[in-house]
């Protein structure tokens, strides 16, 4: 049976994405990001003098405050926090200003599945609103798959729910290049949650994460380019 | 979009970049030197963008990323305006909105000798020019242009200060004069001390004077030109 998605919304469209920088006057960069329902604001303030004990002097530090909707900070906010962080660092370039702290707050405004790849680009865009100098941007997909062995790309909260396995992934933007050659390849993070349980053979389970990644991949120019318009014609004013 | 697949870095001028972005192929351009100024890294053989603004090129080889933000880049021989944060043996701590604290040595003002320190106390405002800005080290700044006269640095008193973005500041200081300025300056007098990292000072002889040229300045930042001058019009209409 092939899930009826809402909206009829096909297994590859994702929901309509919509990203403000600014938003907020007192932070040094701020960005908000929604994906249909999902709305995540990101605020930024930094580079400030010092680092953590535990850090490298050596090379910027960067910390991540989760904070939801609702409810005490527990485990879960802590794992986005670690998913954030190692994310954001491998996209940031941390020798520009050694021995200083960068801090991303990240606010989820409403949770309509897709959550992850709404804190990341809304965190991007706070970053390129504070000027912190980044190697690229990241862009993220997520996808669930459902008994059928169907893959759908962005999937809102109740089709989370209802399917077995979801995996999260982030990937390099695609850039404008003076270049002949190829771009960046590779994946910057990969979150991957349930049962990949193929019909019969073990390393279906395998071709079914691989095929996810492709799908992912495929996403990643036509999310580049809507990402760029949306920041772009903001700060053209 | 299909990026136009040529050489040429022409291609990218003026244009917006992003992050990642890689807007020359040095292989391609051999026996040239070329300048990279802020917001661009050598990334081997290619330079990339680091970040997001407008990229620019001045002759012969200069290209830099211009864009505005809250927090200050320093850089040697900019002219901005610092709030002491601490005194200490040696210098002063400023801060001037930069990733770190700035240090201005006691003695970098002129006839300064270790028997007439200023004493400025925490808060205090002071125009300054950056003198050392290095990565991995705190800027080193100073009360005195580069033949070691006194040149209008030193602390700004009374007046009052607003923060606003490095666009703005730059806005406020091209030449020729931008419109919101000339036009205020035709009927209001006041003086106006800009600092490059996103912080001006207003003084006059009556608060409604300062009041309404800070305003003004601070609501039109997004406005072209010839709307500022409207814009500017308009407001000092409501003051007669």
């Amino acid at each position: 049976m092939d899930l009826e998605r809402e909206g009829g919304r096909g297994a590859n469209q994702l929901r309509p994405i919509d990203c403000s920088r600014n938003v907020l006057s007192r932070a040094h960069g701020s960005a908000s990001c929604s994906h249909g329902e999902t709305r995540v604001l990101a605020a930024v303030y930094g580079p400030k003098a010092g680092t953590k004990k535990n850090e490298n002097p050596e090379k910027a530090c960067i910390e991540v405050i989760w904070k939801p909707k609702s409810g005490q900070i527990g485990k879960p906010e802590k794992e986005f926090e670690m998913i954030l962080k190692r994310t954001l660092q491998n996209i940031c370039l941390l020798n520009v200003h050694p021995n200083t702290t960068t801090s991303i707050i990240v606010q989820v405004v409403h949770d309509d599945g897709s959550l992850l790849p709404c804190a990341i680009h809304a965190a991007c865009a706070a970053l390129i609103d504070a000027g912190i100098p980044l190697k690229y941007l990241a862009v993220s997909i997520s996808c669930c798959l459902t008994e059928s062995g169907k893959i759908l790309l962005d999937p809102n909260k109740l089709e989370e729910q209802k399917t077995k396995a979801f995996v999260c992934l982030a990937f390099p933007s695609s850039v404008h290049s003076v270049l002949t050659e190829g771009s960046i390849n590779g994946i910057i993070t990969s979150l991957t949650h349930g049962v990949m349980a193929g019909l019969c053979l073990f390393f279906n389970t395998v071709d079914d994460y691989f095929q996810c990644v492709e799908q992912g991949r495929a996403a990643i120019t036509p999310l580049s380019n809507i990402l760029k318009k949306k920041l772009q014609s903001q700060s053209a004013e | 979009m299909e990026p136009k697949p040529s050489t040429t870095p022409s291609s990218f001028t003026d244009q917006q970049v992003f992050p990642g972005d890689v807007v020359l192929d040095l292989s391609k351009m051999a026996n040239q030197t070329i300048k990279l100024g802020g917001g661009l890294r050598q990334d081997g053989d290619v330079i990339s963008v680091m970040k997001a603004g407008k990229l620019r090129f001045s002759k012969p080889n200069k290209y830099w990323v211009e864009s505005s933000n809250k927090r200050y880049v320093p850089s040697a021989g900019d002219n901005v305006l610092g709030i002491v944060v601490d005194a200490k043996a040696d210098n002063f701590l400023v801060d001037i909105k930069g990733p770190t604290l700035a240090f201005l040595p006691v003695l970098a003002f002129e006839g300064g000798t270790r028997r007439n320190i200023p004493k400025f106390e925490m808060g205090t405002l002071l125009y300054v020019r950056v003198v050392k800005a290095n990565t991995g080290m705190n800027p080193e700044l100073s009360c005195m242009d580069a033949s070691g006269k006194a040149a209008e640095y030193g602390p700004l008193k009374e007046g009052f200060m607003f923060e606003s973005s490095t666009g703005l500041s730059r806005t406020l200081l091209s030449s020729p004069t931008c419109p919101v300025l000339e036009t205020l300056g035709k009927k209001l007098a006041f003086e106006i001390a800009v600092g490059l990292n996103g912080r001006v000072w207003v003084n006059a002889a009556s608060p409604s004077i300062v009041v309404l040229v800070a305003n003004t300045i601070m609501k039109t930042e997004s406005l072209s030109p010839v709307q500022q001058k409207i814009k500017v019009e308009s407001l000092m209409q409501r003051m007669r």
